[in-house]
C-alpha cells in the first residue's frame, strides 16, 4: 500500500521553519510523502527531497488573530490552504503546530463533522511511565470548553474506535474523569453520561477514575470536557516541568548527591523521553470526514515528524471510517442520541 | 442565470438541516428558529452557511451569519444577494 499524503502547515510552528524542516525531513525518510504550504522561499531545501512537494502559500494566522473570521478571509493562508488540499484530495491527512484555534477551525470548515457528530474532540495520548501498554487517550483537551452529556457518549465512541484502531488497543477499556468512582459522582453531565455508556455493550466502559489515574493504568480511553481536559493537561506538563527540574537542581546539590546523579542519569534520561509531549507529537481533532492533527505548540522537529506519523498512521487505519462505523452501528450519532433521550 | 425560487431555497436548506441535525425534514419550516427549535448551534450555523456560500455563490459576512436566527432569514439572504 502506498505511504499517505500528508499536507503539512509550514508556518507558525513556535521554534520556526528550519526546525520544522527538520521535522518533515524525518517523516519524509519514513517514506510518508509530504505537500507543505508556506513560504516556498524559505521552504525551498524540502523540495529537492524524493516525495515531498513545497506549495507558497503567502498568508499567515497568528495566534491573536480570531480564527473564525481569519479562516473564512484568508484562503491563502498556510493552514487553509493545507485544510483545503485535504479536502480536495491531494493529500490525506492535516498537520499542523501552528495556532490551535486557527488549525481547528480551518480542518472543521474544510473537511467537515462525521455525519452525526455534534463536537469533535481533541485527543492526545498521556504517557504511561513504567508500563509497557500504549498511554492512555485522554479526550477532551480543548475543542469545547463545555460538554453535554451526549457530546461526552460521543467522545468515548470516537476514543474508542481510534484507541483500537491506532494505538491498536483490544477493547479499550473507556473510562470517564470525575471526582469519584462511584456512578453518582461528578457534574450532571457525568452522571448522565455514565448512565448511557454503562449500557452500551459496543464500549468496554469501566466506569469513572480520577485525576491521579490520567498516568496510571486505570484506563485505556479517558474521557472528559474540553475545559477540565486542557486544565488537566497542562497541570501534568507543568508538573512534570517542575518536577523534572527539582530533580536536576537536586542532584546538583552536593557531590554525593552529584553522584547519584549520574548513575540515575540513563534512567531518567529514558522517563524524560517518555513523558515528553514531542514523543506523540500532537493532538487529534477526533469527529471529523478527515483526519488532522493539531501539533504542540511548542514542538521541535521530533514533535512535527511525530505529529505527521500519528496523521499518516490514522490514514493508514482508516480511522476516520472505523470512528464513524462505530458511532452509527452504536446509534450514538446525533439522531440516535435524541431518539434514545425521547424514549426514556 | 435563472432566477431562484424561494421554494428551491427553502428545499436546499431543508435538506442540508436534516442531513446534517439527523431530524425528520417535516420540522423545518420557515419560521423555524435555529438554535430554539433545532437544537443548532454556532458551528451547524456555518456549515449551512458554506453550504449556501457554495451552492448559490453568495457571500457571508460574520455580522451577517450572526444575524440569522430562522430559516426564512437564511433563505431570504440569498435570495436578496443572488448573482444578477
Amino acid at each position: 500500500m502506498p505511504s499517505p499524503t500528508v499536507a503539512l502547515d509550514g508556518r507558525g510552528a513556535e521554534q520556526g521553519a528550519d526546525t520544522l524542516m527538520i521535522g518533515a525531513r524525518a517523516a519524509a525518510a519514513d517514506g510518508i510523502s509530504l505537500r507543505v504550504f508556506g513560504d516556498a522561499g524559505a521552504l525551498a531545501p524540502l523540495a529537492e527531497l524524493g516525495g515531498v512537494e513545497v506549495i507558497d502559500a503567502p498568508g499567515e494566522i497568528a495566534n491573536t488573530d480570531e480564527p473564525v473570521a481569519a479562516v473564512r478571509s484568508r484562503p491563502d493562508s498556510s493552514v487553509v490552504m493545507a485544510a483545503a488540499d485535504v479536502a480536495e484530495g491531494p493529500s490525506e491527512a492535516l498537520v499542523s503546530a501552528g495556532p490551535t484555534g486557527a488549525t481547528m477551525t480551518a480542518a472543521l470548515f474544510a473537511l467537515r463533522r462525521t455525519q452525526g457528530v455534534r463536537r469533535p474532540a481533541l485527543s492526545v495520548q498521556l504517557p504511561r511511565p513504567g508500563h509497557s501498554r500504549p498511554g492512555a487517550l485522554f479526550l477532551d483537551v480543548g475543542a469545547n470548553t463545555e460538554a453535554r452529556a451526549g457530546d461526552l457518549v460521543q467522545f468515548a465512541y470516537l476514543g474508542s474506535a481510534f484507541c483500537a484502531a491506532v494505538l491498536g488497543v483490544e477493547r479499550p477499556r473507556v473510562a470517564l474523569l470525575s471526582v469519584g468512582e462511584e456512578s453518582g459522582k461528578g457534574t450532571s453531565q457525568i452522571v448522565d453520561a455514565h448512565a448511557t455508556l454503562g449500557d452500551a455493550e459496543e464500549l468496554n466502559f469501566t466506569g469513572n477514575v480520577e485525576g491521579r489515574d490520567l498516568l496510571g493504568d486505570a484506563a485505556d480511553v479517558i474521557v472528559t470536557d474540553g475545559f477540565t481536559g486542557n486544565v488537566a493537561l497542562k497541570t501534568l506538563e507543568g508538573t512534570a516541568r517542575t518536577i523534572g527540574a527539582a530533580v536536576s537542581d537536586a542532584a546538583r546539590s552536593n557531590p554525593m548527591a552529584a553522584v547519584g546523579g549520574l548513575l540515575l542519569r540513563p534512567a531518567l534520561g529514558g522517563l524524560r523521553r517518555e513523558i515528553d509531549p514531542d514523543n506523540t507529537g500532537g493532538a487529534i481533532l477526533l469527529g471529523l470526514r478527515g483526519v488532522a492533527v493539531v501539533g504542540h505548540g511548542s514542538s521541535g522537529a521530533e514533535g512535527i515528524a511525530n505529529a505527521v506519523r500519528l496523521a499518516a498512521r490514522a490514514v493508514e487505519q482508516r480511522a476516520v471510517e472505523r470512528t464513524g462505523e462505530l458511532l452509527e452501528g452504536a446509534g450514538a450519532t446525533r439522531g440516535g442520541l435524541r431518539r434514545d433521550r425521547n424514549e426514556e | 442565470m435563472t432566477t431562484l425560487d424561494r421554494d428551491q431555497v427553502l428545499e436546499k436548506v431543508r435538506e442540508h438541516l436534516a442531513t446534517e441535525l439527523e431530524i425528520d425534514p417535516a420540522r423545518i419550516e420557515a419560521s423555524t428558529r435555529f438554535r430554539e427549535d433545532l437544537d443548532a448551534d454556532s458551528l451547524d450555523l456555518y456549515e449551512l452557511v458554506m453550504e449556501l456560500e457554495d451552492t448559490y455563490g453568495v457571500k457571508m459576512s460574520e455580522q451577517e451569519a450572526a444575524g440569522i436566527e430562522t430559516v426564512s432569514d437564511a433563505v431570504e439572504f440569498v435570495l436578496a444577494r443572488q448573482p444578477a
